[in-house]
C-alpha cells in the first residue's frame, strides 16, 4: 500500500471509506428491507392519495413491486445522495484538500507527474466507489429472500449498484477535476452540491413537465437510475455516458492542474 | 551542460499583483554548499518552489542541473532532495510508514539508511508523527531529504525547531554531503546557522540578490555588537580611534561599540585592562545589510523584514 500515491491514498482514507461503506451499505439495506412492511393494500392506497407529480419529485414511482420500491429508496434516494456526499468528499479531498493542508508540496517535489498523481488519486475513487457498489450488491442479494424482494434478479441488483457506483465515479471526478483546476476544496464540494441537486430535480421534476423532458437528458441520475437497471438490467449506454463524462471531467481538471502554480 | 547546478537569469515571479522576485539571478556551482539568507519574504521560498516546479516563473530563465525544473519533470526531480520550508504531513501516520512510502516515491532507498539517519537524529520511527514535537516532525523532514543521497540538496529553512544539539548534527550531516559531492542549496534567515556550514552565502532582499559572498568575506564585513565590563573604569583614550570600530560608547567600566573588521586591534586594547565579562553577539540580518550598504552604494536602508513568503 506504500509503494504509490494510489496505495497510499487509500491507505490513509481506509477508515473513511470503510464507514461510508458500511453507511452506505447499511442505509440501502434498511430501506429495502421496508418492503415487506409497505407492501401492503393499506399503504398502496395512502400513497395514491399523494399528488402524482410530488411522488415523481421524490422518486417514488412504482412501489408495489420490489424493483420498483428499492429501485425508488435505495437506487433512487437515499442510495445516490450518500453516494454523492462520499464521492465529492474523495475528490475534493484528492487535490484540493491536500492542497490546502499544506500536503501536497512535499509529494510534487517527488518524482512523480502532477498528471500521475491526479489519475492515481482518481484510480483509488474508482476502487472505493466499486468497492461499495459491490458490498451494497453483495448485501442486498443476501437479504432479498428473508426481505420479500424475490423477485430482484441478482445479475440486476448487481447491475443497479454498478450504475450507482459508476455515479459516485462522476460526481467523484467532477469535485476532483474542480479541485485540481482551482485548488479551493470547498467550491468543488458545492459544486457537486447543485449540480446534485439540480441533476435529482432535473431527473424526477423536467420528466413530468410537457416540452421539458430534454432536461433529463442532462442530468446524471437519468443515466444512474433513468434505464430502470433494476428491473431491465445493465444499461451499457448509460454507463457509457457517465464514464465519458467523467474521463472528460478528469482530463480537464488535469490540464488546468498541470499548468498553475501549487499554493503553499 | 551547463557547469552550474542552479543558474537563474532575471527570475521573476508575481502573484497577481504581488511580486514574489524581481528578477534573480543566481548560480550554484556543482559540490558547493551555497547559504541562501534573507529576511521573512525575500523571496526565498518562492525561488526554491520554482526549482521544484510547484510554481512557474512569470518570467526570465531557471536551471537546475542543466535542465529546466519544468521539462525535467520526475526525472529531475528524481536527483533532488527536498526539505520544505513547511513540512506538513498526515499526522496519523508513523514516520517509518511516511519514509517508507516517500522512499518508494524517490525509486528506492539504501537499506538501513533510514535507520542509520533516524539514530543519528535520536529519531524514534514508530512515532505517530500527529504525536511528535516541531523539532521531532523536523527531524523527519530532514531524513526524508537525506535519505535517498540525491545529488542536489535543496533545503527551506531546515533547521527550523531543531534543537543546537540536532542543529549541529544536521550541520554535519550536511558537511558529509558536501564531501560526498552532493550540491546543497540551504536558505536560511540566520546568518550563523548559513556561516557554520557553507561556502558561498547568497543574499536575497525584496526578491533579487543584492549579494554573492564567500563566508569569509561575509564573515570580515560582518558588524558584532561588543559589550566589555571592566573591573574598573577605563580611559576613553584607550579605544578611541580604533580601526573598523563603530558607535563606541564608554559608560563608566562598560564599554559598548559595534566592530565592522578584525577583533585584533580591539581585543589587545582590551587585554590592558582587567576584564570582567565580554559579550560579542553576531549580528542579526538587518546589521548585514547595513554593513552591505555602509560599504556599498549606500543609497538604501535596511527596514523591517518583509510579510510573505
Amino acid at each position: 500500500m506504500l509503494r504509490s500515491v494510489f496505495g497510499k491514498t487509500l491507505w490513509d482514507g481506509r477508515r473513511a471509506i470503510i464507514g461510508w461503506i458500511i453507511g452506505i451499505t447499511a442505509v440501502g439495506c434498511l430501506y429495502a428491507a421496508f418492503f415487506s412492511i409497505v407492501n401492503t393494500p393499506e399503504m398502496a392506497g395512502a400513497i395514491k392519495a399523494y399528488p402524482e407529480g410530488l411522488l415523481d419529485a421524490i422518486g417514488f414511482t412504482d412501489i408495489s413491486s420490489a424493483a420498483g420500491y428499492v429501485g425508488s429508496t435505495t437506487f433512487g434516494l437515499l442510495g445516490p445522495a450518500l453516494v454523492l456526499v462520499f464521492a465529492a468528499a474523495l475528490g475534493g479531498a484528492a487535490i484540493a484538500g491536500e492542497e490546502e493542508a499544506g500536503r501536497l508540496d512535499l509529494t510534487l517535489a517527488h518524482p512523480v507527474t502532477r498528471w500521475g498523481v491526479v489519475l492515481q488519486r482518481f484510480a483509488a475513487l474508482i476502487v472505493a466507489m466499486v468497492t461499495a457498489g459491490l458490498v451494497l450488491a453483495l448485501a442486498l442479494i443476501a437479504m432479498s429472500g428473508p426481505a420479500q424482494l424475490d423477485d430482484l434478479e441478482p445479475a440486476n441488483i448487481l447491475a443497479a449498484s454498478a450504475q450507482l457506483a459508476l455515479l459516485g465515479v462522476f460526481f467523484g471526478a467532477l469535485a476532483l477535476a474542480l479541485g485540481a483546476a482551482t485548488g479551493r476544496r470547498n467550491l468543488a464540494n458545492a459544486t457537486v452540491a447543485i449540480v446534485g441537486v439540480a441533476g435529482f430535480l432535473a431527473n424526477n421534476l423536467a420528466a413530468s413537465v410537457s416540452g421539458l423532458e430534454w432536461i433529463q437528458a442532462l442530468s446524471p441520475f437519468y443515466y444512474q437510475a433513468g434505464g430502470a437497471p433494476l428491473r431491465d438490467g445493465l444499461q451499457v449506454a448509460d454507463c457509457a455516458v457517465l464514464t465519458v463524462a467523467s474521463l472528460v471531467l478528469v482530463a480537464l481538471g488535469g490540464v488546468v492542474f498541470d499548468r498553475r502554480d501549487v499554493a503553499v | 551542460m551547463a557547469a552550474e547546478v542552479i543558474r537563474t537569469a532575471g527570475l521573476t515571479k508575481f502573484y497577481g499583483r504581488r511580486r514574489g522576485l524581481a528578477g534573480l539571478d543566481l548560480e550554484v556551482r556543482p559540490g558547493e554548499v551555497f547559504g541562501f539568507l534573507g529576511p521573512n519574504g525575500a523571496g526565498k521560498t518562492t525561488t526554491i518552489r520554482i526549482l521544484l516546479d510547484l510554481i512557474r516563473p512569470t518570467r526570465g530563465e531557471v536551471t537546475l542541473l542543466g535542465r529546466s525544473p519544468r521539462d525535467g519533470g520526475p526525472t529531475l526531480r528524481r536527483r533532488v532532495g527536498y526539505l520544505p520550508g513547511d513540512f506538513t504531513v498526515r499526522g496519523g501516520q508513523s514516520a517509518r510508514e511516511l519514509l517508507t512510502y516517500l522512499g518508494y516515491l524517490r525509486g528506492g532507498v539504501a537499506a538501513g539508511r533510514i535507520e542509520a539517519l533516524a539514530e543519528r537524529f535520536e529519531l524514534d520511527l514508530e512515532l505517530r508523527i500527529g504525536s511528535m514535537s516541531k523539532g521531532n516532525r523536523q527531524k523527519v523532514a530532514v531524513v526524508q531529504a537525506f535519505m535517498h543521497e540525491p545529488e542536489m540538496l535543496i533545503l527551506d529553512e531546515p533547521t527550523a525547531g531543531l534543537d543546537p544539539l540536532m542543529q549541529q548534527r544536521f550541520l554535519a550531516l550536511v558537511g558529509e554531503a558536501r564531501a560526498a559531492g552532493q550540491t546543497v542549496f540551504m536558505s536560511s534567515h540566520v546568518l550563523s546557522e548559513v556561516q557554520q556550514s557553507a561556502d558561498r552565502v547568497g543574499i536575497i532582499r525584496d526578491g533579487i540578490l543584492v549579494a554573492v559572498e564567500s563566508v569569509e568575506t561575509l564573515r570580515r564585513r560582518a558588524v558584532r555588537r561588543v559589550e566589555v565590563q571592566f573591573d574598573a573604569a577605563v580611559p576613553w583614550a584607550a579605544f578611541e580611534g580604533l580601526p573598523d570600530l563603530i558607535d563606541l560608547e564608554l559608560d563608566g567600566a562598560v564599554l559598548r561599540c559595534r566592530l565592522a573588521g578584525r577583533a585584533d586591534e580591539l581585543v589587545k586594547a582590551l587585554a590592558r585592562f582587567g576584564v570582567a565579562s565580554l559579550t560579542v553577539r553576531e549580528p542579526d540580518l538587518e546589521e548585514l545589510f547595513f554593513a552591505y550598504y555602509r560599504g556599498g552604494a549606500g543609497t538604501d536602508q535596511p527596514e523591517g523584514t518583509g510579510d510573505a513568503a
